[in-house]
């Protein structure tokens, strides 16, 4: 894999929200979508190309006017932003899933915006109602707000897609969702990729068009095959889901490997396969609905992620910045799972988007120390 | 605390003490089975089951006024649940799982059959689990799809045509819920629900509410006000967590009668009356005198609060034919318009108008994260409407960080630059 294909995987994550309101031609072919709990083949099957908001270091003054303070993560204070900023004039859509409160209240906000006459120019606003609650009732409410969303697309671009279109890019994604998952394989065992190095190539799943996303991650599993195994303890990254590779980076600065996270943009891009063999909508939603995770995922299917993820992990740190108000509920449970399998763990508090705070550095070295120790009195 | 100026208060207070023994009784020597559940769930369902219910928020409230609610938060935050997470919801988890920590009012909450949650806030479905998990008892929850279509001036839709203010998807979900509830309530209880019974209840519950539409209309119209906002919130909350029962029915018309009276007799709560005040948001439970504290000072008086006004506008249901579907059109939306965009700016700024406010306190609950969404709009619309609009941050339930007096300073100073007299 040469490097201009890493580049592109990692450009393939890191731009494509930052360059809205650059080009009005590309925005025109784009849907804005606030978190993966869309499924972006339904977007793609009407001819779209999905974008995702993202947290990032850049100011938020015109998002800070409207959103109050540490209620809504950083990447919707700049999807707030973009919109205020009419970065987000020309895009085709907006789609918003009900994943989570801030989620739901962006799109409630982003209406209210408008219907006041504070931004002028936004494109179509929508919710995506998939709920996340175990049931019947609930797979058919998802199954239908799939299947209205699809048809909403569809009117929007002119390009109705009938099961078989929707056949296709699902079994498009899936080929991609296979070459995710090699190169996440790659963080088993004796790691051989650094988790700030692969989560952008993992994230870029959701923006890249599938076939060249899984020639390009399939790629970079094979040029990462014959790497020495990296050092050091391993960390899984659990909490709130980050959508940045910024807390990769603080941890493993310490020596510490990041080997898997409880994340769409990380591990989750990564997921299982979506069958295709009934109604695909149904499919689809079904998929997104068990997989999405977000602040809606239900406790026990999260614990179940989470267990999952625990196999070879050294450590755990918890991501808990102030806008969360539901993973912390959690932390009771996490903790006796942790103590039960022996495995200690960190809390970090500062915004996952944003370079670690002095508190959390102590935090990432103290309990890094500890697992060092740990490890030493073990070898003897 | 500020006298009670209302026998209704009084006898309002007394009923719920008795109801809570009765309850504990119940359960305890009867071993008969009892509901905890959100206040936004249909507790008509689990009364015509005979499943008596205790609203969370109502226990909340008892514990913070009772001055408990700090112990039991201390004991929450050393068990490692950041200090950020919401207090109102959780508080009442607080006294069962630390129940050691502290006192929890009335001899305290005993296990329930079922506890009952609809998933409004991310974080609900996460505190009844841990609550489940603590009693051993069953939770079942209402999850709750968003409105994708949002009528501005929603109570003008909500009592003839509610079939208009919720789209039919939301409102078929809703209805399969409760069709799902009822079949656990009918098998905890060992009853059928008599759906003639249901819409009988219902038809109760508006008239019930007509009655507190006219409790408002008069607070609203009087030269001044006849009742302070707290004893307002004392009384309604005690009927709504029994709404549509006879004692609810005659309860209302107490209260109502009361004011009807103080206002033909030209006695106003706060005699010499200058300034009309609006609290937007949860009530201050562990700190009620802080709404009396400006009626001396600055002949200022708390008129407004969300508990009188919503019961009208939010519960009203016309056209019973299908009374679970109406019963799904206020479940579906409930406290949604009470905090979000569009709903609950448009409404407030009409009651305030309607109140003759003349400025407005809004909340900022810092640990609320759900409830502090949708107030920079709401304190805008005021603004634009001329209402002067002072932000108080604190959290109804925990009074750790809340300087009491430092409030009253900060108050004052904005009655007196802010608020013409």
């Amino acid at each position: 894999m040469g490097a201009n294909d890493i580049d592109e995987l990692r450009a393939g994550f890191d731009l494509p929200f930052w360059a809205l309101g650059s080009d009005a031609t590309s925005d025109r072919g784009t849907v804005v979508i606030s978190w993966p709990s869309v499924p972006v083949e339904l977007v793609r099957a009407a001819g779209f190309s999905p974008v995702f908001a993202r947290g990032g270091e850049a100011p938020t003054p015109a998002a800070n006017r409207v959103l109050e303070p540490d209620l809504f993560p950083n990447r919707i204070r700049q999807l707030v932003e973009a919109a205020l900023n009419g970065r987000l004039a020309n895009v085709a859509a907006i789609v918003v899933p009900r994943s989570s409160d801030p989620d739901y209240k962006s799109f409630l906000y982003l209406r209210e915006l408008t219907r006041r006459g504070i931004v002028a120019g936004l494109p179509p606003v929508w919710l995506f109602d998939l709920l996340h609650s175990d049931g019947a009732d609930t797979q058919a409410y998802d199954a239908e707000r799939a299947r209205a969303l699809s048809a909403r697309l569809a009117n929007l671009s002119g390009r109705p897609s009938g099961p078989e279109d929707l056949r296709r890019e699902i079994a498009s994604a899936n080929r991609a969702r296979a070459a995710a998952r090699r190169l996440h394989s790659m963080r088993a065992d004796a790691p051989l990729i650094a988790g700030a190095e692969i989560l952008p190539l993992l994230g870029a799943f959701w923006q890249l068009e599938p076939a060249r996303y899984a020639s390009l991650a399939e790629a970079a599993a094979d040029s990462v095959i014959d790497r020495p195994p990296l050092v050091g303890p391993r960390v899984l990254l659990a909490g709130a889901p980050v959508d940045s590779a910024v807390q990769h980076a603080a941890i493993e600065a310490e020596g510490a490997v990041v080997v898997a996270e409880l994340s769409p943009f990380g591990s989750g891009a990564a997921s299982a396969d979506i069958d295709t063999s009934d109604d695909p909508l149904t499919a689809l939603a079904e998929h997104y609905r068990r997989e999405s995770i977000a602040a809606r995922m239900p406790v026990k299917a999260l614990m179940h992620k989470l267990d999952d993820a625990l196999r070879g992990v050294d450590a755990v740190i918890l991501s808990l910045p102030p806008d969360d108000a539901t993973f912390g509920w959690d932390y009771p449970r996490v903790r006796e799972l942790l103590a039960r399998r022996s495995i200690p763990h960190a809390v970090l508090t500062g915004d996952p988007a944003l370079a670690a705070t002095g508190t959390d550095s102590n935090r990432i070295r103290t309990l890094l120390g500890a697992v060092a120790s740990k490890r030493e009195t073990r070898c003897g | 605390m500020a006298e009670k100026q209302l026998q209704s208060t009084l006898a309002a207070t007394a009923f719920q003490k008795q109801w809570f023994g009765d309850l504990r009784r119940r359960v305890f020597e009867e071993r008969r089975p009892y509901a905890l559940i959100q206040a936004d769930v249909p507790f008509e369902l689990f009364d015509l089951l005979e499943i008596p219910a205790v609203s969370n928020q109502w226990w909340s409230s008892l514990v913070a006024a009772k001055r408990q609610a700090p112990a039991f938060l201390d004991a929450m935050a050393g068990d490692g649940l950041a200090e950020q997470l919401c207090r109102y919801c959780s508080l009442g988890l607080a006294t069962t799982r630390y129940g050691r920590a502290g006192e929890a009012p009335w001899g305290g909450l005993p296990a329930p059959r079922l506890l009952c949650a609809r998933l409004t806030c991310d974080c609900i479905h996460r505190v009844f689990s841990l609550w489940a998990e603590a009693f051993d008892a069953e939770l079942f929850e209402i999850d709750n799809p968003g409105a994708s279509e949002l009528p501005p001036r929603w109570w003008e839709l909500s009592r003839h045509r509610w079939r208009e203010l919720v789209e039919p998807h939301r409102l078929e979900f809703v209805r399969a819920t409760l069709e799902r509830l009822i079949e656990r309530l009918e098998s905890i209880s060992e009853r059928r629900l008599d759906r003639a019974a249901l819409r009988e209840r219902l038809e109760r519950v508006n008239r019930q509410e007509e009655i507190f539409d006219a409790a408002r209309r008069l607070i609203a119209e009087a030269p001044a006000t006849p009742v302070r906002m707290t004893e307002q919130i004392a009384n309604v909350m005690a009927t709504q967590w029994v709404r549509g029962t006879n004692w609810a029915l005659a309860h209302a018309q107490h209260f109502y009668d009361e004011l009807r009276h103080r206002v033909d007799a030209g006695i106003a709560a706060c005699p010499g009356e200058k300034l009309r005040l609006m609290w937007v948001g949860a009530g201050l439970w562990h700190d009620t005198d802080f709404y009396t504290a400006f009626e001396a000072s600055h002949g200022a008086v708390f008129v407004w609060s969300m508990y009188l006004a919503f019961g009208p506008d939010g519960y009203i249901r016309y056209g019973l034919d299908e009374p679970l579907d109406a019963l799904a059109s206020r479940t579906a939306s409930f406290n949604e318009f009470l905090h979000h965009p569009p709903w609950a700016a448009e409404w407030i700024v009409a009651q305030a108008r309607e109140h003759r406010i003349d400025a407005a306190l809004v909340l900022h609950p810092k640990s609320m994260k759900p409830s502090a969404t949708g107030r920079l709009f709401i304190e805008r619309a005021l603004e634009e409407a001329g209402v002067p609009v002072l932000p108080v941050e604190a959290d109804v339930v925990d009074a750790r960080a809340w300087d009491p007096a430092a409030a009253r300073r900060a108050v004052s100073t904005f009655l007196d630059e802010r608020v013409p007299q």
